[in-house]
């Protein structure tokens, strides 16, 4: 049993294609995590790296605490599943279960009991005497996942294993998986591309397309808070609907205006305070999704009134609920319109060629940029968009009036904040009312009011109706005047251009008494002419990213945090160009080589320093791969 | 009308069918003869020379191979032979599974142009290097000597490896890679995975092997002349041909008695494995 750990992974091919891009992730002892994704997205690549059958490109993987990127897959302590079994087809059902066993040199007894313990589990019992031809495809299934419970594996790992069964086979597969995993109480990684199968087995599922995560969250979210149009539309039956539409706040609603129809229906704002303000200006467009269950035929009382026509084109009698098919009727008799899927009761009066009224469940809609095809109406939401006055050196802000930061320096006038949630701190000097508390995958994510506003911020504990004075870390926010930016927020990493060099020393060392020099060779980064060595553990991953000749002939990006880089007496020359003065924090803003870099300091500097980087904590970026090594 | 129709096709089947037959037992009477000419004439009693315008003897006797075991070297000469092929089977067989599976499993810089290489490289017959090879040996004082033999015939083995490598292809990699997540090393990936699969191709590496070194002539005379005791059977019958004394005196017989000796290991190892060859032939080319 252990616990898997997945740092900027990536698997790119000799040929330049990248597999897995920047693969993040934790997963816990005793979780039941499901990759899923259309073929090619890079599920199996990732699953085959944790089994050791794949290197490991760049980046860091571990299991149970211990970095496995260079173990043999027999030493990684995991078992795979394989999705044609692989079972050695020359070995009974008990050769076969005990073969790792017998590799491991248990005792004989040792193997036997474990074996005959795995074939009852799986109720194999009665065919451990016979040859895997002789089996059908799910008993053959229950063989593979013998063979891998029997080693009693820190991380079973299996790979679309129930692919090749027939539909009612592969249900009843499920089922005995996930009561197999309750009674191991073991890490499984599970990959799939049937979201039925990760919908209903995993703890925590992984969406991937193109080799990269999409979104990482419970089944449960996954359905109702999907990131983007792609999760949205892959996850659940029948796919989630689409309509391209605008969003136009008038007063306390916002009119969703479908696109190609005169359909309109309004929305009380309160419900969409989440979204990004730029999306409701009626000209931008959006995607509106909503599940089928969320579309149901009008009841006679509310037709007429915020509903929608579709024309019918056939539909689906399920015997329990009925699916009706159609697309949105539009008035001009225009051929392209969004097709629509619904789901109602058996017991509906729709037949194919009606135009039928349905009405919305707007608690339930989703909302997408139409380009990025990214969330807008996020869970947590990115920043607050907050309206204020600057004036004689004074922010007046949420009905508060605050001290202007030196940095900020901006003319009097009115100007709008663009506040990331994680800026919002809990000790200023702005009142403010918690109206409620959600807890967002870990993360507590506080609805505020204050000087009559809503206002998000994280991290927080407090209870609904608590007063509490918030703040607002001014680094980290945007100043905006008329759609201008006045003020940009501090980057949160600075990046410095380098090599990766090979430097020969000669040290003294004292041997037997007696001074002795010697020549060693250092691994480093050399930048601006100077050298800084790296440690060990730096150079081994950059090796084993690149390989040596590559590492040492290839140009790489550091990237240092705000306070990665300090003021020493040598180091990398920096000019200084401002001294950026929040209050609490102060921070020197310099040039190296044409690149900005933010210095945190304690004191007023100008001219020339000398910048010393933090390479245990710093990434390491190749840019020609647009890989993070580190 | 329909039943005119299936009568006729019936008939056309029939008739290919007996022309199929036909055609094949033409071909394999053309074949057998020239063997069953030397089984007969092995039996022989009577002396007379190669150019007797009869084909039954006069009188059956077993005599032709008496003497060809007890008043000939052909023992010796069989004993070469067998020693030379079964120590090339064994080396060739080795090497050319061993080959095949690296170049079926493991993935290497220049794995494809070295593939290539080899297979352009057996494509050329053995004989243009046969100068050369014969005068590198001398220097190594490796003539008339069968170790040189074994080692010539042996030194070429990897590039027999194509066949055997479309076999391993065909067994789907999840097994080694099944087996290595087991805990087993490459090594043991070989021995107790992939070669208990392997048997048909085994058996044809085997047997290839063995043929070649067993009738091997051209490469042996050049490397044995001189010393009738390390003669295989191919250069030692060769040199009763060409010994018109010994052609007179009726060898020509006892030379068929020995043509029908040296048939028999090969008739009866292709007898024995002859499921195994065709399994192992179609199951490295076809499923590949």
């Amino acid at each position: 049993m252990a616990e898997v750990s997945l740092k900027h992974i990536y698997k790119v091919y000799p040929n330049g294609t990248k597999a897995v891009s920047d693969f993040n992730m934790e997963i816990a002892d005793k979780e039941f995590i499901v990759f899923v994704g259309p073929s090619g997205c890079g599920k199996s690549t990732t699953l085959r790296m944790i089994a050791g059958l794949e290197d490991v490109s760049a980046g860091e993987l571990k299991i149970g605490g211990l970095v496995v990127n260079d173990m043999e897959p027999k030493d990684r302590d995991i078992a795979m599943v394989f999705q044609n079994y692989a079972l050695y087809p020359h070995m009974t059902v008990y050769e076969n279960i005990a073969f790792g066993l017998r590799l491991k040199k248990l005792p004989k007894d040792e193997i036997h009991k474990r074996v005959t313990e795995a074939a009852e589990i799986l109720g194999i019992t009665e065919y451990l005497n016979k040859k895997p031809k002789e089996m059908s495809g799910g008993q053959r299934q229950r063989v593979a996942l013998g063979r891998a419970i029997v080693r009693e594996p820190k991380v079973m790992l299996l790979d679309e294993p129930l692919s090749n069964l027939d539909a009612k086979l592969r249900t009843q597969m499920r089922a005995e998986i996930s009561k197999l995993h309750t009674k191991l109480q073991t890490t499984f990684v599970y990959v799939t591309h049937d979201q039925v199968e990760a919908m209903t087995m995993g703890t925590r599922i992984v969406v991937m397309k193109d080799g990269f995560v999409q979104q990482i969250d419970t089944p449960k979210n996954l359905y109702n808070y999907p990131e983007n149009k792609f999760v949205a539309s892959f996850i659940g039956t029948p796919q989630m609907n689409f309509f391209d539409a605008k969003l136009l706040k008038t007063g306390n609603e916002v009119k969703i205006l479908f696109d190609g129809t005169d359909a309109e229906i309004s929305v009380p704002y309160p419900s969409l305070y989440k979204i990004i303000p730029d999306y409701l200006d009626g000209k931008t467009p959006v995607v509106i999704g909503l599940r089928a269950e969320d579309i149901s035929l009008a009841p006679a009382a509310k037709k007429g009134k915020n509903v929608i026509k579709v024309a019918v084109s056939h539909k689906e009698e399920l015997g329990n609920e009925t699916l009706v098919y159609g697309n949105l009727y539009t008035t001009d008799g225009a051929a392209e319109t969004a097709p629509v899927i619904l789901k109602d009761t058996a017991d509906i009066a729709v037949n194919a060629g009606d135009i039928a009224e349905v009405t919305l469940n707007l608690g339930k809609i989703r909302i997408f940029d139409k380009q990025t095809e990214r969330s807008v109406l996020p869970r947590i939401p990115e920043y607050n968009y907050l309206d204020c006055t600057v004036k004689g050196g004074n922010i007046k802000l949420l009905g508060a009036e605050l001290a202007l930061p030196e940095a900020l320096s901006c003319a009097d006038g009115k100007y709008t904040l663009l506040v990331p949630v994680n800026a919002v701190n809990f000790d200023g000097g702005i009142k403010a009312e918690v109206v409620s508390r959600e807890d967002v995958n870990g993360v507590t994510l506080l609805a505020l009011t204050a000087g009559g506003k809503r206002v998000w911020a994280v991290g927080g504990d407090f209870a609904e109706g608590a007063e509490v004075n918030i703040g607002v870390d001014f680094k980290k926010i945007t100043v905006m005047s008329d759609g201008e930016t006045v003020f940009s927020p501090m980057p949160g990493l600075n990046e410095i251009d380098c090599n990766f060099v090979k430097r020969k020393f000669v040290e003294t060392a004292e041997v037997n008494g007696k001074s002795k020099r010697k020549k060693v060779i250092r691994f480093g980064f050399e930048t601006d002419g100077k050298f800084f060595e790296v440690p060990d553990d730096v150079s081994r991953k950059i090796f084993n990213a690149l390989g040596v000749k590559k590492a040492l002939s290839s140009p790489f990006k550091l990237q240092l945090g705000l306070y990665g880089l300090t003021v020493a007496e040598s180091g990398i020359v920096a000019t200084v160009e401002k001294v950026l003065n929040f209050g609490a924090e102060k921070f020197l803003k310099c040039t190296v080589g044409g690149r900005e870099i933010f210095v945190g300091t304690d004191a007023d500097r100008e001219g020339e320093v000398c910048l010393a980087p933090d390479f245990l904590n710093a990434g390491v970026v190749d840019p020609k791969r647009d890989i993070k090594i580190i | 009308m329909e039943k005119k129709k299936y009568k006729s096709k019936k008939l056309s089947e029939r008739i290919s069918l007996v022309m199929v037959y036909a055609f094949l037992i033409i071909i394999s009477l053309i074949w057998l003869i020239p063997f069953l000419v030397l089984i007969i004439l092995s039996f022989r009693g009577e002396q007379v020379g190669i150019s007797a315008d009869y084909l039954f003897p006069k009188h059956w006797s077993f005599g032709n191979y008496i003497k060809l075991f007890t008043k000939t070297k052909f023992l010796r000469w069989y004993g070469n032979t067998m020693l030379v092929s079964v120590v090339v089977t064994i080396i060739q067989t080795v090497i050319v599974l061993m080959t095949s599976y690296a170049l079926s499993r493991l993935r290497f810089k220049l794995r494809k142009p070295l593939m290539n290489l080899m297979l352009i490289l057996g494509m050329f017959p053995g004989f243009l290097s046969m100068t050369a090879v014969y005068f590198v040996l001398k220097e190594l004082n490796l003539t008339q000597n069968l170790f040189g033999l074994i080692l010539v015939f042996t030194a070429s083995s990897a590039m027999q490896y194509y066949i055997c490598k479309g076999f391993f292809d065909t067994i789907p990699k999840s097994l080694d890679e099944a087996a290595r997540i087991d805990g087993a090393s490459r090594h043991t990936v070989f021995l107790k995975i992939i070669l208990p699969l392997a048997k048909p191709i085994i058996i044809y590496t085997i047997l290839t092997a063995f043929i070649a070194p067993w009738g091997e002539f051209m490469f042996s005379s050049f490397m044995l002349k001189g010393d009738d005791d390390k003669f295989t059977v191919a250069v030692g019958m060769k040199s009763w041909l060409d010994n018109s004394t010994l052609m007179a005196e009726g060898y020509f017989t006892v030379f068929c008695a020995a043509a029908v000796v040296v048939s028999i290991p090969i008739t009866a190892l292709f007898i024995w494995l002859q499921r195994y060859y065709v399994e192992g032939i179609t199951g490295g080319s076809v499923k590949g």
